[in-house]
């Protein structure tokens, strides 16, 4: 996949209707048509050495007209190359959820889709098939990217001429907002020593409020839950192309740490993006199981529900690693988790005074 | 009765008063009283059981004349009663016959056939006639024709019922239309809120006669069922009783009516499957059971050395030799001392050669050896002194039974028995045999002399035998007696003798013998019920299964089974349709072991609906079942369901099972095509619009996409490309099972070098003519030539419509 070069409209369209032109071939020669997609579950997920992240393996679906169901997927598929071409053509966006509400307008029942998950999923397979990113199809999600505050000055592209701004000088206390397409920005000056990826608004705005960011020089980048692609390749981005280093602050319950996971090592569902997306080299500071035995912080019981995901994270290929064994077996075996607030039973600069120096020290970042 | 019996001291006259009003009841008079018994319980079913019985007939005697039946049934209102009038075209009845047939009951002739008949007692039709008069007071109106005769016998009769007979009030002859055949007319009380049950019993009953045409006339309805054959039912052989299923009656009424003199005369001709080998089974059977066998002993002991009390036996040979011949020495006299030593000699060493000696034996023996001497010394050995030679060593070899038994009981018993317990048994079982005489024993003799003997044992030395050691005891005695070689009693001395004739059924009953053969029996056919359910149903789907005979009782029966499914046939509780011997079973159907075996199966398997897993299908399905049989076992005499008798159940389950396998396939076979089909459509949307934005999108031009579809739906695709003169037909399998073709492409010019497609010219067309096997995923080509232009025209069989796309 091309992810180093952006590409322009033209060729993405060009893509796109390369697909279109299988599709056709395969009618014309009397075939019944086909699309291969390759399986996108964790069993078919494995680590690429030579670029270090995951992506997906040999194993692949086939989408075939030969049933109703396939027949179907192929047909929306056409009908969205087309809208799609159209799209770029128009040099036009739109949003995935536009896609769906849009897609109530074909003339044709069955062309339509019935979930937005349906036409999500059927982008991403376009995204696979086609070799082109979603951002290149001029696809936004409906949600932007996050927020950003730290000492960094970048320039970005936007629809009304290109801005300079300085993520801490010329933003308020929400801070820089990552826009849909992060590759449309240019850094063009920084102070920062790390990138500390926060999972929740709370702590981010807490880091804030108590100058973390300055005092550490450090960019708070806000993750707001699973994070958006464009959170997951502007964080990439600083740690390519800054050289910074990437820690990840979380709660401690497993289904934080898949936000560690998607951030480091890819997600399961854009793993054809790992490349582009994913930042192997990014730590996992915490909330740690061993930091809810070694400070001693108020924790609920783990849920039935939070006992499989712990054990299907056992399973999971991103997570078999010594460390991570190691805390999610002694997660099992303490039966407790912690949010990232709970540091504030030990007081409100708890977090900034004593536990990220602490982990930070112990990480070797600082 | 306290007033006679307050006068029982009297002395006289009760039991000769009582004898006044005590006399026989006719037949008639019993069922004019009990014609609930017959099915004329209520007006309703009055109604039902007289057209059963008429039509049951007319249908009996057209096939036995084999003249197809036409049979016309007629109910009308007639004041307050209804009038029923039934006629057929069968051969007529003779005048004599006439009045006996429709007055008399009991009357008939098939009562005594062991044969398949609808009607079997001679009771139906007079019954019929007896309800009309009783409850109307009108005679029935007889009208019949026989072939010979220009003009109709016409009466009018009722039932005398004090007598059986038949009361005659009109005699006449008349003009009738029909060449031959029977009409009756009743008048009875009745009405027709049995109207369905009517119905069912005439639809029904065209169903299973499919070589009938029958017609009911009634006051609101007219309904005719048109025959679809004219093959009659084959023609059934009336079969001799079989051993197994006779009674002691039935026994009795053969011996004294039978011309054989011998038991295997008798067996042999009398009945079926007895030939001699059966017939001396039977017979070695009955001499156990009549003469029983001969108890069998061993020689005199010598007991010199062995322990008297204990009974253990320590003789030899010689000792034996010696008691005997030494008995039999002084039994005879004046017959020389060589020859009286040597045959002495000879019957004591043959009596000590054989072992256990019954009398029997030592009759022979001693006949033997006096025959031979007699030519050896020319002395005459006569029946005296054969006599008293034969008791002598009788006397010698009964000496002391006791040890023999005591053997036979030790080896038996199990090894905790008390050793004196098992002496004492033993001395008290030969004790119970005659000092002398042949010591004939019948089994139920010994169980007898056991028993006692075991009782008094119990009493005597506190041992108990329990019925199982008495029986193996009696089992092991029985073991070691002799068959007596007497020759039976004659057949006539059996039958002045109820226990000897129950012997012999006895005997009969416990000898195998091989089933009854099956020509006395008509089945429908599976072919035929098929057609009889075509004719009255519009259904989708039909299955039929005839079973292989088999026997219960001694009589042999066959199940059929029939199967329509969808079409027009209502979707709810499936219909049930029961038949013995082709006649509707109309009533008491909870009650019938059909009813039984169709709720017992679970018809999800076959694939329909049945809610909860048992009981009656809920689903648009007849189910019919026939039973033909030499006799039916009914639960009633109103012969409205069939006894559960496990043989027949098991039967009727298979038959059903085998139809019901067909409707599954049948079934599974069109939700798959149901699929197939709506899964057609839903591409035919799709793809074709799908194809359409691909040509937008992509700017070329329109796709045709047939080929495709032939391959997503693995459709068999025949295609056809000319080039020049020359015509490729193309048949591509895309399926997973192998297609039969069988295609025929009609040219308007003249095809030539048609690779072994055959060709016929009709009218300026040629029919070119091919067929071939495609295997799964493959393709075959027919290839020919042709001169200029020529229009085509294909058609292709051998594929589901379902699964073939022409695009030629």
């Amino acid at each position: 996949m091309s992810t180093d070069s952006n590409l322009n409209e033209a060729e993405a369209r060009e893509q796109l209707l390369d697909l279109a032109a299988d599709f056709y071939d395969q009618f014309a020669d009397g075939d019944v048509p086909t699309m291969q997609i390759p399986t996108r579950t964790k069993s078919n997920i494995e680590y690429d050495e030579d670029k270090d992240v995951w992506v997906y393996g040999d194993r692949s679906s086939t989408r075939s007209a030969k049933t109703v169901s396939g027949a179907q997927k192929l047909l929306k598929a056409t009908y969205t190359i087309d809208f799609l071409a159209q799209q770029l053509e128009e040099d036009r966006s739109s949003t995935l959820r536009e896609l769906y509400y849009l897609s109530e307008s074909w003339d044709l029942d069955e062309a339509q889709f019935n979930t937005q998950d349906e036409s999500n999923n059927l982008i991403e397979d376009l995204e696979i098939v086609s070799e082109v990113k979603r951002e290149d199809f001029h696809m936004r999600p409906e949600e932007s990217g996050a927020k950003v505050m730290g000492p960094l000055l970048l320039r970005e592209q936007t629809r009304r001429g290109d801005r300079e701004i300085h993520c801490q000088d010329d933003v308020g206390q929400g801070g820089y907002q990552i826009p849909n397409n992060p590759d449309t920005i240019e850094f063009l000056d920084n102070d920062a020593d790390f990138v500390l990826c926060v999972e929740t608004g709370g702590m981010r705005d807490r880091l804030v409020e108590n100058g973390f960011d300055d005092e550490y020089d450090s960019i708070v980048v806000h993750l707001g839950g699973q994070p958006a692609r464009a959170t997951r390749r502007l964080t990439k981005r600083l740690h390519d192309e800054l050289d910074l280093p990437v820690v990840v602050f979380t709660d401690g319950d497993p289904w934080s740490y898949r936000i560690y996971g998607s951030v480091a090592y890819g997600s399961i569902k854009s793993a054809h993006l790992s490349e582009y997306l994913a930042t192997p080299e990014a730590q996992f500071i915490g909330i740690r199981p061993a930091d809810i035995v070694e400070y001693d912080l108020p924790t609920d019981p783990l849920s039935d529900s939070d006992i499989n995901a712990l054990e299907s994270e056992l399973s999971d290929p991103r997570f078999q690693t010594e460390f991570w064994e190691e805390q999610i077996e002694l997660q099992l075996d303490i039966g407790k988790k912690s949010e990232q607030q709970s540091l504030a039973s030990r007081g409100l600069d708890f977090v900034t005074d004593t536990y990220l120096p602490e982990r930070l020290d112990e990480m070797g970042v600082l | 009765m306290t007033s006679y019996q307050s006068r029982l001291g009297e002395g006289e006259g009760i039991a000769d008063e009582l004898a006044e009003s005590q006399r026989s009841i006719s037949i008639a008079e019993f069922f004019e009283k009990n014609r609930q018994m017959l099915g004329f319980d209520s007006g309703a079913k009055a109604l039902v059981t007289a057209v059963k019985e008429a039509v049951d007939n007319a249908l009996d005697a057209c096939e036995e004349a084999g003249i197809t039946p036409d049979i016309y049934v007629e109910i009308q209102e007639a004041g307050d009663y209804y009038r029923l009038i039934v006629e057929d075209n069968g051969p007529g009845i003779t005048r004599e016959q006439i009045p006996n047939i429709f007055g008399k009951l009991l009357y008939g002739s098939r009562f005594h056939k062991r044969e398949q008949n609808r009607g079997q007692q001679g009771i139906g039709i007079s019954a019929a006639v007896l309800h009309s008069q009783k409850t109307s007071g009108k005679p029935a109106k007889i009208t019949s024709r026989t072939e010979q005769h220009a003009d109709a016998q016409y009466f009018e009769l009722i039932v005398d019922t004090d007598a059986n007979e038949p009361e005659i009030s009109v005699e006449d002859t008349t003009t009738w239309e029909r060449p031959h055949g029977t009409r009756i007319e009743l008048e009875m009380e009745a009405n027709m809120r049995a109207r369905q049950q009517l119905h069912d019993y005439i639809k029904h009953t065209a169903v299973v006669n499919p070589h009938a045409r029958i017609e009911l006339v009634e006051p609101k309805e007219h309904l005719k069922y048109e025959r679809t054959t004219d093959q009659l039912p084959d023609e059934t052989e009336e079969i001799r009783p079989h051993p197994h299923g006779v009674e002691i009656g039935t026994l009795l009424t053969m011996l004294e009516s039978t011309d054989s003199y011998s038991v295997s005369g008798f067996m042999q001709g009398e009945f079926t499957r007895v030939g001699q080998k059966t017939s001396d089974d039977v017979i070695a059977n009955f001499n156990d059971r009549h003469y029983g066998r001969e108890m069998t002993w061993y020689g005199p002991q010598s007991y010199e050395d062995s322990v008297v009390s204990t009974g253990q036996r320590d003789g030899d040979g010689e000792a034996v030799e010696m008691d005997v011949a030494r008995a039999v020495q002084q039994a005879v006299s004046n017959k020389g001392k060589d020859a009286t030593a040597e045959f002495a000699d000879a019957v004591a060493s043959a009596v000590s050669e054989t072992g256990r000696v019954a009398h029997g034996r030592l009759e022979a023996i001693v006949d033997d050896h006096a025959d031979r001497i007699e030519d050896d010394y020319e002395k005459t050995f006569g029946t005296t002194v054969r006599e008293a030679a034969i008791e002598a060593a009788w006397g010698e070899i009964t000496a002391d039974r006791t040890p023999d038994v005591y053997e036979l009981v030790d080896d038996v018993t199990t090894t905790r028995k008390d050793d004196a317990a098992v002496q004492g048994i033993a001395e008290r079982i030969a004790d119970k045999f005659d000092d002398d005489g042949p010591n004939r024993v019948t089994y139920a003799a010994l169980e007898d002399y056991v028993d006692r003997a075991a009782e008094m044992t119990e009493d005597m030395d506190d041992a108990t035998f329990g019925e199982t050691a008495r029986k193996k005891i009696v089992d092991a005695l029985w073991e070691v007696a002799a068959p007596v070689s007497d020759d039976p009693p004659n057949v006539g001395e059996i039958a002045d003798d109820r226990d000897t004739t129950s012997d012999l059924l006895e005997a009969m009953r416990e000898t195998d013998i091989i089933a009854p053969p099956t020509d006395c029996l008509a089945p429908i056919t599976a072919e035929l019920v098929e057609a009889g359910l075509k004719k009255e149903f519009d259904a989708d789907f039909f299955a039929a299964s005839t079973r292989d005979a088999s026997v219960h009782g001694g009589d042999p029966f066959i199940v059929e089974a029939g199967i329509a499914y969808g079409g027009d046939i209502e979707h709810d509780q499936a219909q049930v349709m029961r038949f013995a011997n082709r006649v509707p079973l109309v009533y008491q159907r909870g009650a019938c072991a059909t009813t039984d075996v169709v709720k017992s199966i679970n018809w999800r398997n076959y694939g329909l609906d049945q809610p909860g897993g048992s009981g009656i299908p809920n689903d648009a399905a007849v189910v019919m079942v026939h039973i033909a049989s030499t006799n039916v076992p009914f639960t009633s005499e109103s012969k409205d369901a069939v006894a559960n008798i496990p043989e027949i159940e098991s039967e009727i389950e298979l038959a059903i099972r085998e139809a019901a396998r067909e409707l599954k396939s049948y079934l599974n076979k069109r939700r798959s095509m149901q699929k197939r089909r709506k899964k057609e459509n839903k591409l035919a949307t799709i793809l074709p619009e799908m194809a359409e934005k691909l040509a937008t999108v992509t700017g070329n031009e329109r796709l045709d996409i047939d080929d495709s579809m032939a391959r997503i739906m693995n459709n068999v695709l025949v295609e056809r490309e000319v080039e020049g003169d020359t015509v490729r037909v193309v048949v591509e399998n895309n399926d997973d099972t192998n297609a039969d073709i069988d295609l025929t492409d009609i040219v308007t010019a003249e095809p030539r070098a048609t690779n072994g497609a055959n060709v016929v010219e009709m009218d300026g067309e040629w029919f070119v003519k091919w067929q071939t096997t495609v295997t799964a995923g493959d393709d075959a080509v027919l290839e020919y030539r042709i001169d200029g232009d020529a229009e085509f025209d294909i058609a292709v069989d051998g594929v589901e419509d379902e699964k073939l796309t022409v695009n030629a």
